[in-house]
């Protein structure tokens, strides 16, 4: 069975089972069951990572894979239902773990094959008791409504247990007429609610009666079941810590009646797995209401047999301090996973990978050229997958739409990544387009900031980022609004890198691109980078050496070259070869789009740094007299030739590739000291670049400007 | 095809409740399609109610009760009759009598005498359930046949023993026909079952009770005298002497021509010569080739003495026409002979193969000992033994079953003793239930078998249209009439007269003396 992601195969293989087998004891789109790996007590599944990983894909994906199957939910925590009461209702009756248990059971309820409606009358009861809370005989149609989804709950859709429909009308019926008067609410909705669901006798009758007797255990309720709603919906009001308490109860209905849909032999025999609870988001409070009272009953002895799996944004979370932490490849054959004895550690957290090249090239060529490719169909550069896994860091967002660009823009000639970035892309056929960059953007950096943090982006640390703040921002940002960003981009999972404020290569290139083409004439993007040229002057002291890369590397963003290749011809002779190396890589690592003049205007629109590189414009140049021109112009090609190879947007020339392994080679032969170090990058770079590889300085494990994770 | 194989695999076996259901389902299905093709597979072997074609066989054998007529128009009539009286009787009120018969037979002399046993055996019934003292239970007339040569006789028995249990309360078998080996294996078997049986025109000596003072047959009673007992009456009538006599016999033999050869060869112990054999085909319905033997016998007879005129034939019929045909060739045209034979010359009447040359030969004569013959009473004068008045009754019944309600019984023929004998047969076998039911109630299968004993003595024996039917304690008649009849130029019968087996009529009392 084909599943509609790459790369997590860990997750969705079949043979030999993967994690989703194991846990919900099926196969994906399959109706066929598989061993579990957990049998007794299971775990909470959370999938951690950044932006554009993929975990609400995955999600989405197990619901569909499972759909129909077993019974499945899937709720984000950021959709809107659940960030606030709908209007006219009581916020002191309304809690985004009220909302979301609803909606969970409205779709846990959904036949499956072989199994008819579960119905959810523990749950209905106690969410009535919540829901009365809130009621007052003025406003009988919202009563009327709120009733009617609460009580539909209770549907089974069973023809034994009558015309449903009728009975819940009936109930309503009765619950408003219970309402006489001015007095409390509360009791008489509970009261008429437990004599609705004790009367009849059919088996749907004797279920309900079944479950009222389930709140009698509730605490102080001294076994009677209308006491313990009374207090339910008591404590639910109160809020604080009073409503952790009823949500834990009503979490605890939830399963209970999940339960009871698979205990019996006859309802055993008509089921086969686990139900599935997917809960996209789950730091947002609805996702923590539920993630918290389930890890709590489990450490409790308190057993359930449901599937959760949830999405983190980031890698860690105060509610998972101890959870077991796997990342997906690991947990492909088996998770391994034991429970402790603190709730969280009933937790495994499951860190999604980035994407590889292979995944990469398929996702490439199936999005853009589309399974079966028209005649007419323009080729994907060999490249584009390979430069775009680079760009990307493998991130399955930015793959994906980077590929519909491609099918939308390589027929109209569209072949470089910066001009796929640049071109619109339409997500839907009924939307207008807007630049692919922007559309990565509103993925990626979503709320709000991105100007700011657009403005940021080109900073290395804080102390440059605070520059930057108060030369190019608005005072109200500040200091303050520098460390927000920063803590912000730490709690959603991005990376950071020594050297970049921004941590993350592709965000960054994101970042970058979207300053550049801010305004029409890149003031802004000429703006920012002399500031910080001018922060990381020369001064004299002894760090000059590492201030003047980074002055050097901005100076290279606004079109300068003559005085990186001044630094870097002046400093080859005397450095230590692998420091040279990496100031190389530095300040080659500069943002590039467009050529500029002196003045940092555009002016004819081309890359130029390919032609440098393979010495074309050495004829126009003047080396200064004092200097060795070979060596002169060497670097100058070299770093050109750098500059284009490293430049994430733009897809590797080979004729530069070749022209640098030779440059290296000459290099080599110049400084015998450092002879084995050039010689191996001249062989490691050129492969590195056709191979789509950040470049390294050999030997040397530390990611240094351009790099990866 | 994938795709139901995955819907079964998925949809179905996955599911266990769906998993039973379906293998339920299945089992059932095979369970269906078995039962089905096995249906399909066998043959309808089924001819009516009651009667199949055993495997290997196209004879319709087993127990009747419709109008079924087993193939053969010529009974349609009068089965139509039985059925019509069968419908008459109120459930419950009946016992039933089944006919023993070879309804299958295919010649036209086994046949006559099927229908003529038919006939008689129905008019008993018709008179029994009619009879103005209203005396029960009724009779109810079902036909059981074995097959022409009585082959599935088992087959034919195991179904008249089911119908002895359950609402058809079988009481009694009558008829049998000939006496052939299967015919007595039929009535060991039925007798060793309980089963009442009345042979009508068995005549073999060992195919009755008290020989050698055995009862091999409990609850046979005959009404037909013993092959010996005809012998003594054509003795006793023909004068017989040992020196003037020839024996020719059917050296395989079956039990009619052994009795009778051996009750031939005692009357004639201290012959002068020796006894010539034959050996008939497997079926003596068949030519074979015996005619070429009888051609050598009669030459040899021709060579013998003029004194000897009397010609003892111990054969079937078959082989006794052709005898008479070579005989009536003989070389030696100026002897005269007297071919004497038992009941089995009752078939040569009208028998078109007769070479009505040898039937006008003056100078012979055939002769033999008739089971009954309609002349019988009505010309002889004996005062016991019988009277015309009970060959009568039966005359009187013949007339009123020409037409509605006792009839139509089809085309009537007295002259082969058959009908008259067979009516007798089961007037005895109702005179049996009857006794054995004084207050009309159902007898006992047993019991019936148990009347025959007392079946003697003036008001106990039974006024046969044949004679008088007094049976000994085996079951055997006592000196019954033997009428002794001639076969005419024109191939019909002549009585000729009476001959007793013990040289006269018994007394009045009817005892058999110890």
């Amino acid at each position: 069975m084909h599943t509609g992601l790459h790369g997590r195969g860990a997750l969705f293989d079949t043979d030999p089972p993967g994690l989703a087998s194991r846990l919900v004891g099926l196969r994906p789109y399959q109706l066929r069951s598989t061993p579990y790996e957990h049998p007794g007590e299971l775990p909470f599944v959370v999938f951690a990572g950044g932006r554009g990983l993929g975990k609400s894909a995955v999600l989405r994906e197990l619901r569909d894979a499972y759909r129909g199957h077993t019974p499945v939910a899937l709720i984000d925590g950021e959709d809107r239902q659940f960030a606030a009461p709908p209007p006219e209702r009581p916020a002191e009756a309304w809690s985004p773990v009220g909302q979301a248990l609803t909606t969970i059971a409205e779709q846990l309820a959904e036949p499956v094959t072989g199994a008819g409606r579960i119905g959810f009358p523990r749950l209905a009861a106690g969410l009535l008791a919540v829901a009365a809370g809130g009621w007052s005989n003025r406003d009988v149609p919202r009563i009327r409504q709120e009733a009617e989804r609460i009580l539909l709950l209770n549907e089974t859709g069973s023809w034994l247990s009558g015309f449903a429909g009728r009975w819940v009308s009936k109930v309503i019926s009765k619950l408003v007429a219970s309402m006489s008067g001015t007095g409390p609410v509360v009791e008489p909705i509970i009261e008429a609610t437990l004599e609705a669901f004790a009367e009849g006798i059919a088996p749907a009758h004797r279920r309900l009666r079944k479950a009222a007797t389930w709140y009698r255990d509730y605490p102080n309720a001294g076994g009677s079941p209308k006491l313990a709603l009374i207090l339910l919906s008591r404590h639910f009001r109160a809020g604080g810590d009073s409503l952790r308490h009823a949500e834990r109860h009503l979490v605890r209905a939830l399963l209970a009646d999940l339960d009871d849909a698979y205990s019996g032999v006859m309802q055993r025999s008509h089921r086969r797995g686990r139900p599935v609870v997917l809960i996209d988001n789950v730091q947002e409070p609805a996702g923590l209401g539920l993630l918290e009272p389930v890890l709590r009953d489990r450490a409790d002895g308190i057993t359930d047999q449901v599937v959760f799996c949830a999405a983190l944004r980031g890698y860690a979370h105060p509610a998972l301090r101890n959870a077991g932490r796997r990342t997906l490849p690991e947990a492909a054959r088996e998770s391994g996973w034991e429970p402790g004895t603190s709730p969280s550690s009933r937790a495994l957290l499951v860190s999604l990978p980035p994407l590889t090249p292979d995944d990469t090239l398929h996702i490439v060529d199936t999005v853009a050229q589309g399974p079966s490719p028209a005649p007419g169909a323009a080729d994907v550069p060999p490249h584009l997958p390979h430069a775009t896994h680079r760009l990307t860091g493998g991130s399955p967002l930015g793959i994906t739409l980077l590929a519909g660009s491609a099918r939308q823009n390589l027929p109209q000639g569209a072949d470089s990544l910066g001009q796929l970035l640049t071109a619109d892309v339409a997500l839907h056929e009924d939307r207008d387009g807007r630049p692919t960059y922007q559309e990565l953007l509103a993925h990626l950096v979503p709320g709000g900031r991105l100007d700011e943090l657009t403005v940021l982006a080109a900073a290395h640390d804080r102390d440059s980022a605070c520059v930057l703040a108060e030369a190019q921002l608005p005072e109200d940002f500040g200091a303050s609004g520098v460390l927000d960003l920063e803590e912000r981009l730490t709690a959603e999972g991005w990376p950071t890198a020594s050297g970049q404020f921004v941590g993350d290569p592709f965000l960054r290139a994101l970042l970058l691109l979207r300053l550049h083409h801010g305004d029409p004439d890149h003031a802004r993007w000429r703006a920012v980078h002399r500031t910080l040229v001018d922060h990381y002057r020369d001064t004299g002291e002894p760090a000059a050496q590492d201030t003047a890369r980074y002055r050097l590397h901005h100076e290279l963003a606004l079109g300068k070259a003559d005085s990186a290749v001044a630094h870097l011809r002046d400093t080859f002779p005397r450095t230590d070869t692998r420091v040279w190396l990496s100031s190389l890589l530095f300040i080659a690592s500069a943002p590039y789009f467009h050529p500029h003049d002196p003045d940092g205007r555009d002016f004819d629109g081309h890359d130029h740094r390919a032609s440098v590189a393979l010495g074309r414009t050495d004829a126009a140049q003047q080396p200064p007299d004092s200097v060795d021109a070979v060596l002169h112009l060497r670097v100058r090609r070299l770093l050109h030739a750098v500059w284009q190879l490293t430049d994430p947007l733009v897809l590797p020339d080979p004729k530069v590739t070749e022209r640098l392994r030779f440059e290296l080679e000459q290099l080599s032969n110049l400084r015998p000291a450092g002879n084995a170090l050039l010689w191996r990058a001249s062989r490691d770079w050129p492969a590195d670049a056709l191979a789509g590889r950040p470049f390294h300085v050999p030997g040397d494990d530390d990611e240094i400007g351009n790099g990866g994770r | 095809m994938a795709r139901v194989w995955t819907w079964l695999r998925e949809d179905i076996w996955e599911i266990r409740f769906r998993r039973y259901v379906a293998l339920t389902l299945v089992a059932a299905l095979v369970g269906l399609g078995v039962w089905g093709g096995m249906t399909a597979a066998k043959e309808n072997r089924s001819c009516a109610p009651g009667v199949v074609q055993p495997k290997g066989s196209d004879e319709c054998v087993g127990v009747s009760w419709t109008t079924y007529a087993f193939r053969r128009p010529q009974f349609a009539e009068t089965i139509r009759a039985i059925n019509r009286e069968n419908h008459r009787l109120s459930p419950g009120s009946y016992v039933t009598v089944a006919l023993l018969e070879p309804f299958t037979a295919s010649d036209a002399d086994n046949l006559g005498d099927v229908l003529h046993e038919l006939q008689g055996a129905y008019l008993a019934q018709y008179q029994a359930n009619h009879d103005t003292t209203g005396l029960k239970p009724k009779i109810r007339l079902v036909l059981a046949n074995p097959g022409a040569t009585g082959a599935h006789w088992r087959h034919t028995v195991d179904q008249l023993e089911r119908m002895t249990k359950g609402p058809d309360r079988l009481r009694a078998v009558t008829g049998v026909g000939l006496s052939t080996d299967n015919n007595k294996k039929a009535v060991q078997e039925l007798t060793r079952r309980g089963i009442p049986v009345i042979g009508s025109s068995i005549t073999a000596d060992d195919l009755a009770n008290g020989q050698d003072g055995k009862d091999p047959f409990p609850g046979l009673a005959r009404v037909s005298p013993t092959n010996t007992d005809e012998a003594r009456a054509l003795a006793s009538f023909a004068k017989v002497s040992a020196a003037d006599a020839f024996l020719v016999y059917d050296r395989t033999g079956d039990p009619y021509t052994r009795t009778l050869q051996r009750s031939f060869e005692k009357m004639l112990k201290g012959s002068r010569y020796e006894a010539q054999p034959f050996t008939p085909p497997a079926d003596r319905s068949k030519e074979g080739s015996t005619a070429n033997v009888f051609a050598q016998v009669s030459n040899i007879l021709c060579n013998t003495p003029k004194t000897t005129d009397t010609v003892l034939f111990a054969g079937r019929h078959t082989q006794l026409r052709q005898f008479i045909n070579a005989l009536g060739a003989r070389g030696c045209v100026d002897r005269r002979f007297t071919v004497l034979t038992g009941d089995e010359g009752s078939y040569l009447a009208g028998d078109k193969d007769l070479d009505p040359a040898a039937l006008k030969d003056p100078l012979l004569t055939v002769r033999y000992t008739a089971l009954a013959h309609p002349d019988a009473w009505p010309k002889d004068a004996a005062r016991t033994g019988g009277s015309a008045a009970d060959a009568k009754v039966l005359r009187d019944l013949l007339a009123s079953a020409a037409r509605e309600p006792a009839g139509p019984i089809g085309k009537v023929g007295l002259d082969d003793g058959q009908l008259i004998i067979a009516y007798d047969a089961m007037r005895l076998a109702v005179h049996g239930i009857r006794g054995a039911s004084p207050t009309g109630k159902v007898p006992a299968l047993r019991d019936v078998g148990l009347q025959w004993p007392q079946v003697k003595g003036k008001q106990l024996r039974v006024n046969g249209a044949s004679g008088w039917i007094c049976l000994d304690a085996h079951g055997n008649p006592y000196d019954k009439a033997v009428p002794i009849v001639e076969l005419t130029p024109d191939s019909r019968t002549r009585f000729v007269r009476i001959a007793w087996p013990e040289g006269k009529p018994p007394a009045k009392e009817c005892l058999p003396p110890s």
